[in-house]
């Protein structure tokens, strides 16, 4: 218990929270936008893979990493406009519509990185290299924060500032003022002229940019290589995240950083000769236990 | 009576048999858009290929027909379709009571864990050696079902949250087992003891003599199971709940119908069908577990039951087509260069083109235009 | 010859018309020409035309033939937006606020205030306060829609019209969720509007209400305007019968009641909205309950119902006690019930009519027999049930939710009167039901009285009610505040002051005799 403990509270442990939390955070985000404007995003998961992929082809490719980042994020940004096109324009259920997509990515990504490099696991042949990290050359010496905060990649500081700038978006700004109208009471908004489905595609729009750069992330960040299916069920954790946090953007964000939390400490323990996969069961186990809790609060709450 | 009620009777023989036809002739045309679906997705599939500079005609050649070619295909696409269906009728129960469940994926290994524990180490005469695993599968997967459903009923926890989780779970506590504690000494790879002789499931290559892989009596079964699915649904009180449930929970409400149980049972029907495949999994392909035996299985078993609007007899003939699909792409990609995730594709395309369901009038209307302009 | 200094009119209309694609026609060759200034009256049954024909004149429907002119400018409205922008607010009958948020920021939504992205809340909050006082329409700014009264919500919608700079407001029947003096309040608004020259159309089919408020009024029937009369040169009679073809009489024939033994006894009922209600229905006699929409009537019949749990209290039928029992109890012990809202309860939409025609017998015989549905039994049930209630559908397996609402409510009234019920409660039987299924509907009930039911009838239409109604109780606040066990003679402005609370009777007087 006592080497438990050690490992929880080292900075190391901190500082990997931040990092395996970053595609949490950024793609729950981004289902949080979509789920307000009244369109729930079930293919995070495609938007992210489809993003990893074409990040690291396109940077492999093109040589630079910022042109791989800028069309992976497009990638998760076209990924849910076709679930806006389909969702919107054709009429088609938007959680069926979602797992198709996610479907299609799965497939799309892994035939195309076989047809490109004839290898079934991934781009590794390809030298994609991978987004840079940043060092802050006063805080770093800081003793306890410093190692934490210095050092993380750039996507983590891009998903640490989307929390307040969703908030602020949601909240604050006009179109997030339309974006909740139209999530809450749609027939409302349009009668006072706002275009709800403009303002469904634009949030979807961000929602898989959102969804991209966690893609991005993954495989420009956090290893510089596109492995097949290494979103991992990810897109669907932070679907759970976006729920956990009761819809609200600091709330989402805390259950993304839970969710990190889980991961990195069940890698952390697999080194202390815990059977791996009960360890990695953990963040799940825990999520289940929260959804019951919170739900039977809501429950007791409701009849009083 | 008033004047209204009186044209109301007169009118009454015409309208009714004109609503028959027309019912006739929209399901007729639902077959055909069905039909039209697969062939565009193939042809998107062909497209695909061809812009990456593969045999585009000699891939797609293997994929439709490979599958014929020989029968031990044949067997892998019907053992395939046979866990398919399975699978696909067990979201299609909780789906028609308007409840997303996601959970197939662990039910399925806890009825292969289930199944195969008994069928592996129990001593059971001749009939029993197969029923009673399958039955321990079926309660195995209807528990871990019992679990989101009562959370569901009684709580109002989110079923897609809850049925991920609880995937994610049993995926890891199956891996855990199968390493660690029921690891078959007797073979390098990863993998559980053989299950007893009287246990595995019959082979349909020893009934018919001719080679057909690891197809076995669990097709008939499966059969069976399809139609006591329809006959649940469309014929019993529980099914009729299950149908107003999904329809309008206030309106079953109200009528007195007992909601939160028949989600409860929505839910526990539903697993131990996943439960089944698992067990056919265990007994029947496999003879034992294996790592990662489900595959994608219990998603494409989602896929199947959406696509045929979770009506059971549609849900075999989905299945029967995407196990189709899937050989014929390994086909394809043992013969050409070209990857079987292809399939993938195809699959995915025909999920998005059915679901969009503007489409086929989108085109109607286009094809009225054109008609007009001439 | 055109007089060349007359001002256009505010809103002319010729030849609308709106057809559906489904080859419905809602609106047909329509002429309008209201002055500025004018309050008009558009006044028919439901289904005549009249939502239709708003909903083309704001933009949420194209016309399929027509012109619309505003302000004499030939105008296409391609949304509600155009709408806005040429001076035409629309208050709808289901208020349109989102209801997280506050009364301002549902004012000013679509037209934010603020530099650039941002909204400014004060800006929001500061200028609706100052509309608000400028209208004399009492607001809280900062309060959420979904925590204040109804009255105010529509006071928010008229702002959300005032701050766009409506010049010609629409208002779809106002007056059918308020109370007698927030009507009286409304309309002293709508004058003073009137007089700062605001045009103003009102759809309505309280017709007292009309001649109260308007200058003219307008009739439509089926989709066409059957004429234009000056409002104090008409009499609601006249006015009636344009609207229906026929002299309508706005009595419903029925023998007088001969109650026999209580069937329903209810005791100190309380719950949610509710405190504290007794009384008692006997068999063979229609109460009828009226009250302001929100003052807890929906509520109580949810108890009765089983749909909801009471916190204190009784009720027995027939001697049993139901109090805790679930709706499936109820049903077994007698109780009947047509909701007050069949489209998000009282059906399945896309299930066939049979289906929903049995859900309160479908696991009994002669419906099912050893576990299983006889289907052909059920559907020749349907098929009976469709006959004898003179419903509109070509088959039963036609889904519910391919009828009109009349029909629909037929649906749930065959149902529920179908299986001999003790106890009866009817909720808004009539509401979103054409004239003709009305008095269907109405000696449906009366027949149902007289095969011995106890027979509760909640209405939102007084006119209903008193015609209707061998006792008459009424309720605010969740409490009875008068009975009347002879109703004949009593008025509707009478009943109105008790509905208000400005009169009251004792509790002796309301409990005497329940027991």
């Amino acid at each position: 218990m006592n080497s438990v403990l050690d490992v929880v509270l080292s900075t190391g442990f901190l500082a990997a929270i931040l990092r395996v939390s970053t595609p949490y955070v950024l793609a729950a985000l981004g289902g949080l936008l979509a789920e307000r404007a009244g369109v729930p995003n079930i293919a995070l998961e495609g938007s992210m893979l489809t993003a990893a992929c074409a990040g690291a082809l396109v940077a492999g490719y093109s040589g630079s990493v910022w042109a791989g980042a800028a069309c992976g994020i497009a990638a998760g940004a076209l990924l849910t406009l076709l679930l806006g096109v389909l969702h919107l324009h054709l009429g088609a259920d938007a959680i069926i519509a979602g797992i198709g997509l996610n479907l299609l990515a799965s497939g799309a990504t892994a035939y195309t990185v076989y047809a490109l490099l004839g290898d079934k696991g991934g781009t590794s042949r390809l030298h994609s290299g991978a987004l840079p990290s940043v060092r802050l050359p006063l805080i770093e010496d800081i003793p306890g924060l410093g190692p934490v905060l210095s050092g993380q990649n750039l996507m983590t500081w891009v998903a640490l500032a989307a929390a307040p700038a969703v908030a602020w978006l949601l909240y604050r700004a006009r179109f997030g003022f339309h974006l909740r109208a139209v999530g809450e009471f749609p027939e409302a908004a349009r009668s006072v002229g706002i275009h709800v489905h403009r303002v469904q595609f634009l949030a979807l729009a961000l929602s898989g940019a959102l969804a991209g750069a966690a893609g991005v992330f993954l495989s420009m960040g956090a290893v510089s290589f596109f492995v097949t299916g290494m979103t991992a069920g990810r897109g669907y954790i932070a679907l759970a995240a976006v729920f956990l946090g009761a819809l609200r953007p600091w709330g989402v964000f805390l259950a993304a950083l839970g969710f990190g939390a889980a991961e990195a400490l069940s890698v952390q323990l697999g080194n202390l000769d815990i059977p791996s996969q009960l360890v990695s069961a953990i963040p799940y186990v825990f999520t289940l236990l929260a959804l019951a809790f919170f739900a039977r609060r809501r429950l007791v709450k409701e009849s009083v | 009576m008033t004047p209204t009620v009186k044209t109301l009777v007169n009118a009454e023989p015409e309208g009714r048999s004109a609503f028959l036809a027309a019912r006739r002739t929209s399901t007729a045309v639902e077959l055909t858009m069905t039909v039209l679906t697969v062939a565009v997705a193939v042809l998107i599939a062909f497209l695909v290929i061809l812009a990456t500079g593969k045999d585009a005609s000699g891939a797609l050649g293997a994929l439709l027909t490979g599958p014929l070619d020989r029968t031990p295909r044949i067997g892998r696409w019907l053992a395939d379709a046979t866990t398919l269906s399975l699978l696909g009728l067990s979201v299609a129960i909780p789906f028609r009571a308007r409840q997303i469940s996601l959970g197939a994926e662990g039910q399925v290994y806890a009825g292969a864990l289930a199944g195969a524990l008994v069928a592996i180490h129990v001593p059971l005469p001749p009939v029993a050696a197969v029923l009673v695993p399958l039955g321990a599968a079926a309660l195995a997967g209807a528990a871990l079902g019992a679990v989101p459903g009562v959370m569901k009923a009684r709580l109002g926890a989110n079923e897609i949250v809850a049925t991920l989780m609880l995937n994610a779970v049993v995926v890891r506590v199956f891996d855990y087992l199968l390493t660690d504690h029921l690891r078959s000494p007797a073979s390098a790879a990863i993998q559980s003891d053989p299950v007893r002789p009287g246990s595995a499931l019959p082979l349909l290559s020893d009934f018919f003599g001719v080679p057909l892989d690891q197809a076995n009596i669990g097709l008939f079964g499966m059969l069976a199971v399809a139609a006591a699915v329809w006959f649940l649904l469309a014929r019993t009180p529980l099914g009729y709940r299950i149908r107003m449930t999904g329809s309008n929970p206030e309106f079953a409400l109200y009528g007195g119908i007992d909601v939160p149980r028949t989600i409860e049972w929505s839910f526990v029907i539903g697993g131990a069908l996943a439960g089944l495949a698992g067990a056919h999994l265990a007994l029947g392909v496999y003879g034992g577990l294996q790592p990662d035996m489900a595959g994608g299985l219990a998603f494409e078993g989602i896929v199947v039951a959406l696509l045929a609007r979770n009506n059971p007899v549609g849900v075999v003939a989905a299945a029967l087509l995407y196990s189709y699909l899937r050989v014929g792409g390994d086909v394809m990609e043992q013969q050409t260069d070209v990857g079987s995730e292809a399939v993938t594709i195809i699959q995915a395309v025909i999920v998005l083109l059915v679901t969009a369901r503007a489409l086929p009038e989108l085109v109607k209307r286009h094809l009225a235009r054109k008609e007009a302009g001439r | 010859m055109e007089h060349r200094d007359k001002p256009p009119p505010a809103l002319q209309v010729t030849g609308l018309g709106k057809t559906y694609p489904n080859g419905t026609r809602a609106v047909s060759d329509v002429d309008l020409e209201i002055p500025v200034g004018e309050i008009r009256a558009i006044v028919g049954q439901n289904g005549a035309g009249k939502s239709t024909l708003m909903k083309l004149l704001y933009g949420l429907e194209h016309p399929s033939a027509g012109r619309i002119r505003i302000r004499g400018l030939q105008v296409r409205l391609s949304g509600p937006q155009d709408a806005i922008t040429l001076g035409v607010g629309m208050v709808h009958q289901n208020l349109m606020l989102v209801p997280s948020f506050t009364i301002a920021e549902n004012v000013v939504l679509g037209v934010e205030p603020g530099r650039a992205s941002r909204v400014d809340r004060t800006a929001a909050a500061e200028r609706t306060a100052a509309l608000a006082e400028e209208a004399g329409l009492a607001v809280d700014p900062e309060a959420r829609v979904d925590q204040v009264s109804v009255g105010m919500r529509q006071r928010a919608e008229i702002l959300k019209a005032l701050h766009r700079g409506a010049r010609i407001l629409i208002l779809d029947e106002p007056t059918a969720v308020l109370t007698p003096q927030e009507t009286t309040d409304l309309f002293e608004a709508v004058r003073r509007l009137r007089d700062s020259g605001m045009t103003v159309l009102f759809i309505s089919h309280k017709l007292k209400e009309v001649r109260e408020i308007s200058d003219r009024v307008t009739v439509m029937r089926a989709g066409s305007v059957v004429g234009t009369v000056e409002t104090h040169e008409a009499t609601a009679a006249e006015l009636a019968s344009m609207m229906v073809g026929r002299e309508m009489s706005l009595e419903v024939p029925r023998t007088p009641a001969r109650p026999g033994a209580t069937v329903l006894r209810v005791r100190d009922l309380a719950g949610p909205s509710v405190h504290g209600v007794s009384f008692g229905i006997a068999a063979g006699e229609i109460v009828g309950l009226a009250g302001v929409e929100g003052n807890g009537q929906t509520e109580l019949v949810e108890l009765l119902a089983g749909l909801r749990r009471p916190t204190a209290g009784s009720v027995t039928v027939d001697g049993a006690d139901v109090t805790r029992l679930d709706a499936a109890a109820h049903r077994r012990a007698g109780i009947a019930h047509v909701p007050e809202d069949r489209l998000s309860n009282g059906a399945a939409l896309d299930q066939s009519i049979a289906d929903n025609l049995i859900v309160d017998r479908y696991a009994r015989p002669p419906l099912a027999r050893r576990g299983t549905l006889r289907t052909r039994r059920v559907r020749d049930l349907a098929e009976e049930l469709i006959r004898r209630y003179a419903i509109r559908a070509p088959h039963p397996s036609v889904p519910a939710g391919a009828l009109s609402g009349g029909n629909l409510q037929k649906v749930v009234v065959a149902r529920e009167l179908s299986s001999g019920p003790r106890l009866l409660l009817a909720a808004q039987l009539t509401r979103g039901v054409d004239i003709g299924a009305m008095h269907f509907m109405y000696e449906r009930l009366v027949e149902a009285r007289d095969a011995g039911a106890a027979v509760l009838l909640v209405s939102a239409d007084l006119g209903e009610l008193l015609a209707l109604s061998d006792r008459l109780l009424v309720i605010k606040d969740g409490r009875l505040v008068a009975r009347f066990d002879d109703p004949a003679g009593l008025t509707e402005e009478a009943t109105g002051l008790y509905m208000l609370g400005v009169e009251q009777h004792t509790d002796e007087r309301i409990t005497a005799g329940v027991g």
